[in-house]
């Protein structure tokens, strides 16, 4: 058994940071530091990202688990990381470091930044709680404790009215979300009555279970989190949000919250009921093309940058939930049929979505904070005011236009081995209806072509326009986070073994667990 | 009989707060009433949590330490969330002078 404090360590080291920075914040604004408090908490992210690569390196083959002492599970608080966990926290911990460098100098014209940053702390330390739990319970209160620091960051500028507006749909949204999830945790309980995972696996592996029962919790589950992971009847609060909050929480929000709800669904679903006994990877396919085609028809029609961007992650979502579904649904066909292609299928797919989390996560990270640099020198968020700033400010077009390149699946970079993967599982299933989806599904990644190549065309490709004619580079700190974001597109894009490695490894764990 | 039928009737109550708040939360033009709506799910939601945790341990004629617990932190979490979406209601008004969540909506949906 492992100690406690050190599996949660991430979390623990985020929110000591988080309850420390308005003291610095205080003798920030009494000595007259500037930026102290902006240093503080990226030396905070530096240190929860060296503890979560120390704790990587050191993994065991099942996983540290730990739990409170005093009760022991199913009926205490437990934290399990396995190489699915790790895999979530590594890419936390990296990005929440590179948005919180970049907001040192973006941020420069606000006020309240000790706020800002205990916020944006707490919301990565919710992550990686969520990203570690053992039980539901845990999972909900570190969920809610992001969400919250997601809400006041989405209307940090309250000033505005754009931001109160989202911030107050984003909330009512996202709560009402949440507490349907709740009730299918309450649900879970009232069967089982525990709410740990590996309890609850063992007690609706069992025959005796009425189906209808589980695939309402299912139905709950997936609406729940869905509203937050931005599935298409409940996208609505998504490009609203985005825009309004500052750029470097639209990065934050567009890459890791979403991905966050992705991660509960699959950790409830697939730990929680076993694909190869419920069969809801049909209802999974059939909600990521419809996510995936709404978001892109709507992509089209937008002239605001940062809207493009926030309906481009809602279609991406779509995307990985396809991953998800083509998993659940070749293990139910695998456990009938037995044949050992469809278990290959699953693997790819899960893997697939995997590394389209992880490719879009950094993308669209790096496309909110360049278009954020964009906004703040160009003073619009118009596409067509916006022509040619790449040309004004070269370093950030051209992360600019990878990130561009790499959501619009060009090899060789990130987006092109994920995307790769995605339609090389849905084509493998090999039925009719699989194929029929995976083929709209790549109609969709082509459509959703025309709207990176706009974007790329009018704001890097174009000599410069009216708007853009005196517009500087951005400050070096403010470029760095985008290059080195640039050079892990073109890095995971050109050698992706190692990443495809570990996101196998943290499929195998997940969809073979005993 | 009656007593048999507590915690189911505390289940269906539940339920039915949750569509009370559902319809609030759906309908209501006052931003108050729409957290007022929020507030309640989030009670009928700890409710259904305490009256399955009754109905487990029932005949023991007590409820569930574990479900207890859980509804313990749940409300706090709930008066977190009330507190955000109330200050979000005060800088609204400040900004529109109105509650009416219709003359809000400057954001094209």
């Amino acid at each position: 058994m492992d100690s406690f404090l050190y599996v949660l360590g991430p979390t623990l080291v985020l929110s000591a940071f988080s309850a420390l920075t308005p003291i610095v914040g205080y003798l920030e604004g009494r000595k007259k530091y500037k930026h102290l408090s902006g240093a503080f908490a990226t030396l905070g992210f530096l240190i929860a990202f060296i503890i979560a690569i120390q704790m990587y390196v050191n993994l065991p083959a099942d996983g540290f688990r730990a739990y409170l002492p005093g009760f022991s599970p199913p009926i205490g608080v437990e934290v399990i990381v396995d190489t699915l966990s790790m895999f979530m926290v590594l890419l936390f911990c990296g990005l929440g470091m590179l948005v919180s460098i970049y907001s040192i100098r973006y941020m420069d014209h606000d006020t309240g930044l000790d706020r800002y940053y205990t916020m944006l702390l707490l919301l990565v330390a919710g992550m990686a709680g969520v990203a570690v739990s053992g039980d539901l319970f845990t999972l909900f209160v570190f969920w809610e404790l992001m969400s919250i620091a997601s809400y006041s960051l989405v209307s940090f500028r309250k000033y505005r009215w754009e931001p109160i507006e989202a911030g107050f749909k984003y909330l009512v949204m996202s709560t009402v979300g949440s507490l349907i999830a709740l009730l299918g945790i309450a649900l879970l309980y009232g069967y089982a009555g525990t709410v740990n995972l590996s309890a609850l696996s063992v007690a609706f592996s069992s025959s005796a279970v009425d189906p209808a029962y589980c695939y309402l919790v299912i139905t709950l589950i997936l609406v729940g989190f869905g509203v937050t992971a931005s599935i298409v009847p409940f996208h609505t609060w998504l490009p609203d949000a985005h825009p309004a909050a500052p750029s470097s929480i639209s990065a934050m929000l567009s890459g890791l919250v979403i991905k966050v709800a992705v991660y509960a669904i699959s950790r409830t679903a697939f730990t929680v009921f076993a694909p190869s006994t419920f069969n809801y990877g049909l209802v999974l396919v059939v909600f990521a093309v419809v996510t995936a085609t709404v978001a892109n028809m709507q992509a089209l029609l937008q002239r605001d940058v940062k809207r493009l961007l926030a309906f481009s992650s809602t279609a991406n979502i779509g995307f990985i939930i396809f991953g998800l579904g083509v998993a659940a649904y070749s293990v139910h066909i695998w456990a009938t049929v037995g044949s050992s292609s469809f278990l290959a299928a699953a693997v790819t797919g899960f893997m697939g979505a995997l590394m389209h989390l992880l490719s879009h996560a950094i993308g669209k990270g790096l496309l909110f904070l360049a278009a954020g640099s964009f906004v703040t020198r160009a003073k619009t968020r118009n596409i067509y005011e916006l022509e040619g700033v790449g040309r004004a400010m070269p370093w950030t077009g051209a992360s600019f236009s990878i990130g561009l390149l790499s959501l619009a699946g060009a090899p060789p970079l990130a987006g092109f081995v994920s995307k790769l993967l995605l339609l090389m599982a849905g084509y493998s299933v090999g039925d009719l209806f699989m194929n029929v989806a995976t083929s709209l599904m790549l109609l969709n990644s082509i459509f959703a072509v025309a709207y990176y190549l706009r974007l790329l065309q009018v704001c890097v490709i174009r000599p410069r326009g009216d708007k853009v004619k005196i517009v500087k580079e951005a400050s070096p700190i403010m470029v760095l986070p985008l290059v080195l974001l640039m050079i892990a597109l073109i890095i995971i894009g050109c050698y992706p073994w190692p990443f495809v490695e570990v996101a196998r490894n943290a499929t195998l764990n997940l969809l073979l667990a005993p | 009989m009656v007593e048999t039928l507590a915690p189911q009737a505390y289940f269906v109550t539940s339920v039915i707060l949750i569509a009370i708040g559902l319809y609030c939360v759906v309908s209501k033009r006052n931003m108050i009433k729409t957290v007022i709506g929020i507030e309640m799910i989030t009670i009928a939601v700890n409710m259904v949590f305490l009256s399955l945790g009754w109905m487990r341990t029932y005949p023991l004629g007590i409820v569930d330490p574990l479900a207890q617990a859980f509804v313990v932190i749940s409300i706090v979490i709930g008066g977190a969330i009330a507190a955000l979406a109330l200050s979000l209601v005060v800088n609204a008004y400040r900004h529109y002078k109105t509650l009416d969540l219709k003359k809000l909506r400057r954001l094209r949906w």
